[in-house]
C-alpha cells in the first residue's frame, strides 16, 4: 500500500481526499498558491508545499513544481482530484518518468479518452453509439459552416480538451456560428490552452446520464450505476443523483454494460466515469470518459456505499478488485446540490469575497464536503465552488424533502451562492417526477426571482438588528464588545470563595 | 429607543423597549414582546410568545447581513438620512450611466466604439473571471460616451469599464 500522498488540488475535493488518505492511515501532502496559504486544505493535510502565485498556471498547473514538491516531500504517489492537471496526460508521463505513482489512469488512456475527437471515432469503430458530428477539427470558420450544414442545426460548439462547459455554445443558425467559434475557442484557449473545438448536433431535450466505472491493473472492470446530472446552468452540473429515474433494470445493465466496454476499449484503468446522453426515446450515445474522480462521486458512494477515493488508492497500489458486479446494489436515493459562489439573479455570475459567517447542515443522511470556513476569503482565480451537499434517504421523494431541510438549515453570509435556486430546483414538481432534461433551467427557472419573505420574518431581522445594535451601543462605551455581549460565568456566578461555604 | 435601518434597501423604523428580563418591539402596526439572547457574538435566540427564532448576524462593514430561516436579509443604519437618500438617487442614476465590471477579471473584448450607439441588451464587453466569460449587457438604449479600459486589462469589481449616455440629452430645466 502506498504510504504517503500528494494531493495535487484545492478546495473541498483536496479535503475530501485527505480525510479518505487519514482513514487508510496514509500520510498527506498538500500543495497551496499564494492564494491559499489559509485554505482548509492546507490545515487539513500532514505537510503543506507552497508551488507558486495565485494564477492557476503558476501554480496548480506547473507540473514541474508539483512533482518537485512531491520529491521533496517524499511523497510515493500524486492524487490528483479533478480539474487542473487530472486529465492532463503530459503530468501522468511525467509522474510516471519521475518514479511518482499517479492515482489515476495510465498516461496512454488518459491521452486516448482526452481527446475527444480520436476517442470518439475509437469508440464508435468498437461499436459503441455515438452522436452525429465532425470528426476532426476545421483549419478554418467557412469549414465549420459547410459541416454545421451537413450535421444539420442546431449543433453544439465542443472544445476538443475540455469539459466543465467551458468553450462550450450552442448554435441555431449560421448568422450565430462565427461569433460562437470566436468565443468559443477563446474560452477553451484559456482554459484547456488548447483552442480547438469541433460541432456535434445538439439533441434537444437529453439527458444527461453518466456511469461510475472502477478497473483495477489486472483487468477486472465493473461499473457503480449511474448518475444523473441532467440539471446543468452554462453547461455546468448544479445538482446530481442517483438512480436516474429514465433508467428501468433492463436499459441500466445494458448502459452498464456499455461503460465497461468503453473503458476496457480504452485500456484504462483506475476510476473513470462514461457519458452518455438519453433521448427522449431511450437512445444512448456515448458522449466522453472523464479520466478522473467526478465533483459528483459522492451520490455513487451514498447509494452504493463503496468509497471511491480508498478505491482509488487500493488500485493505484496494485491491489486487485474486491468488488464483483453481481455484489453490488443501488440502495435507496442519493442527489447532491453544488454549493457555488455565484449569484443566480444575474446569469449565475461568480461571485468572490469573505464568508463571514457559515453554518453547515447536519444531521441524519447528511454529508458536507467542503472546502471553507467563516473567515475564509474566497480568491478570483479558481472555480467558484466551495462545497457539495450531499443527502441519501430511501426513496427520491424522502430524499427531496431532505435536501430541502438541508439547504434551510445552510447558513453562509457574506457571499452570493446559488442555495435560494437550489432550493427551487429540488422543490419543483418536475424536478420531483424526474421530468429532468438538461434544459431544465431554462424550461423552468429562466425567470427566477429569490424567494419572497414574509412579513414576520422582516419584523424579526430588524428586531435582531435593533437589538444587536443596542447591544453594541452598550459595549462600545466598555472595553471589550464581544466579551460584554455573552455575559460572563463569573460576573452571573456572582461573588464565590474557593472552597467556599464559611 | 427607536431604530432606523434599510431593509434591504427599504427604510423601516422599530422599537424596542426593555422591560425587567423581556423586550417590547413595535414596528408599523405590529407589536411583539419577546426574549432574546446572544448564544454566541454571531447568534441570537429569539422567543416570541412560544414560537423561537434563531437569527444568525454578520456584521458587513457598517452594515449587518441576518440570516433567519434559511432567508438572508441585508440590514443598513442610514447615516445622514435626507443626503443619504439623495446621493443615493444620483447613485443611481450614476450607476445606469456608468458600466462596471460586476466582479474582478479580465477584460477579453471590448464590442463597441465610443460614440456608438447601442440597443438595451446588446453586449458591450466580455470579461473573464474564474476561467468563464461573462457578457456585460447595456440595461438601456443609449450611445457609448467613453471606454475606460482595452482588451486584457484586469479590473476590480465595480471598476467602471464604459460610461454612457441617454441617446436623447435632457432638456434644459427652464424649457
Amino acid at each position: 500500500m502506498i504510504k504517503k500522498i500528494l494531493i495535487a488540488n484545492r478546495g473541498e475535493i483536496a479535503v475530501r481526499i485527505i480525510k479518505a488518505c487519514r482513514e487508510m492511515g496514509i500520510a498527506t501532502v498538500a500543495v497551496y498558491s499564494e492564494a491559499d496559504r489559509n485554505g482548509l486544505h492546507v490545515q487539513a493535510a500532514d505537510e503543506a508545499v507552497g508551488i507558486g502565485p495565485a494564477p492557476a498556471v503558476d501554480s496548480y498547473l506547473n507540473m514541474d513544481r508539483i512533482i518537485q514538491a512531491a520529491q521533496q516531500t517524499k511523497s510515493e504517489a500524486i492524487h490528483p482530484g479533478y480539474g487542473f492537471l487530472a486529465e492532463n496526460a503530459d503530468f501522468v508521463l511525467k509522474c510516471e518518468q519521475a518514479g511518482l505513482v499517479f492515482i489515476g489512469p495510465n498516461s496512454q488512456a488518459m491521452a486516448l479518452v482526452g481527446d475527444k475527437i480520436r476517442s470518439r471515432q475509437t469508440m464508435e469503430a468498437a461499436g459503441v453509439p455515438i452522436i452525429p458530428g465532425m470528426k476532426d477539427t476545421a483549419k478554418n470558420p467557412s469549414e465549420y459552416v459547410v459541416e454545421a450544414e451537413r450535421i444539420g442545426y442546431p449543433v453544439m460548439i465542443k472544445a476538443s480538451a475540455g469539459g466543465g462547459g467551458k468553450g462550450m455554445r450552442v448554435v441555431f443558425s449560421e448568422e450565430e456560428l462565427r461569433p460562437a467559434l470566436e468565443a468559443g475557442m477563446r474560452e477553451a484557449k484559456a482554459a484547456f490552452g488548447n483552442e480547438s473545438v469541433y460541432l456535434e448536433k445538439y439533441i434537444e431535450e437529453p439527458r444527461h446520464v453518466e456511469f461510475q466505472v472502477l478497473a483495477d491493473n489486472h483487468g477486472h472492470t465493473i461499473h457503480l450505476f449511474e448518475r444523473e446530472c441532467s440539471i446543468q446552468r452554462r453547461h455546468q452540473k448544479i445538482v446530481e443523483e442517483s438512480p436516474s429515474q429514465a433508467l428501468d433494470p433492463e436499459l441500466r445493465a445494458k448502459m452498464g454494460k456499455m461503460a465497461c466496454k468503453v473503458i476496457q476499449t480504452a485500456g484504462y484503468n483506475n476510476a473513470g466515469t462514461v457519458e452518455f446522453l438519453l433521448d427522449k426515446n431511450k437512445n444512448f450515445y456515448f458522449l466522453e470518459v472523464n479520466a478522473r474522480l467526478q465533483v459528483e462521486h459522492p451520490v455513487t458512494e451514498l447509494v452504493t456505499g463503496i468509497d471511491l477515493v480508498h478505491q482509488q488508492i487500493r488500485i493505484a497500489s496494485g491491489e486487485k478488485l474486491a468488488i464483483r458486479q453481481e455484489e453490488l446494489r443501488q440502495q435507496g436515493h442519493a442527489i447532491e446540490c453544488r454549493i457555488y459562489a455565484e449569484d443566480p439573479m444575474n446569469n449565475f455570475l461568480p461571485s468572490s469575497g469573505k464568508i463571514l459567517y457559515l453554518k453547515e447542515p447536519s444531521g441524519p443522511g447528511i454529508r458536507h464536503d467542503c472546502g471553507v470556513y467563516s473567515g475564509w476569503d474566497v480568491p478570483i482565480f479558481y472555480d467558484p465552488i466551495l462545497a457539495k451537499l450531499i443527502v441519501w434517504s430511501k426513496n427520491k421523494e424522502s430524499a427531496c424533502d431532505r435536501m430541502m431541510q438541508a439547504l434551510n438549515d445552510y447558513v453562509i453570509l457574506g457571499i452570493k451562492t446559488c442555495i435560494d435556486f437550489l432550493k427551487d430546483v429540488i422543490n419543483h414538481p418536475q424536478f420531483r417526477k424526474g421530468q429532468t432534461t438538461t434544459d431544465f433551467i431554462d424550461l423552468y427557472l429562466s425567470e427566477w426571482q429569490p424567494p419572497e419573505k414574509s412579513e414576520e420574518l422582516k419584523d424579526i431581522a430588524l428586531l435582531a438588528a435593533a437589538f444587536d445594535s443596542r447591544q453594541s451601543g452598550f459595549a462600545a462605551d466598555t472595553a471589550n464588545f464581544s466579551d460584554q455581549r455573552i455575559p460572563s460565568p463569573w460576573i452571573l456566578l456572582g461573588k464565590w470563595r474557593i472552597g467556599g461555604g464559611e | 429607543m427607536d431604530y432606523e435601518f434599510k431593509l434591504d434597501g427599504v427604510p423601516r423604523t422599530i422599537t424596542l423597549e426593555k422591560q425587567e428580563n423581556r423586550y417590547v418591539i413595535s414596528c408599523d402596526e405590529r407589536t411583539y414582546d419577546a426574549d432574546i439572547r446572544f448564544l454566541d457574538k454571531n447568534v441570537l435566540s429569539i422567543l416570541i410568545g412560544d414560537k423561537s427564532f434563531l437569527a444568525y448576524i454578520a456584521p458587513n462593514g457598517p452594515d449587518r447581513i441576518i440570516w433567519i430561516s434559511g432567508h438572508s436579509f441585508s440590514v443598513q443604519e442610514p447615516a445622514d438620512d435626507r443626503a443619504d437618500y439623495q446621493g443615493s438617487d444620483q447613485q443611481s442614476q450614476e450607476d445606469m450611466l456608468f458600466v462596471k465590471a460586476p466582479m474582478p477579471g479580465k477584460v477579453i473584448k471590448i464590442n463597441v466604439k465610443e460614440q456608438e450607439k447601442v440597443r438595451k441588451n446588446q453586449t458591450l464587453a466580455i470579461v473573464e473571471a474564474m476561467k468563464m466569460e461573462n457578457e456585460i449587457k447595456s440595461s438601456f438604449d443609449g450611445r457609448v460616451k467613453k471606454i475606460f479600459v482595452s482588451n486584457g486589462d484586469l479590473v476590480d469589481s465595480d471598476k467602471p469599464l464604459i460610461e454612457l449616455e441617454n441617446e436623447a440629452k435632457p432638456e434644459p430645466e427652464d424649457s
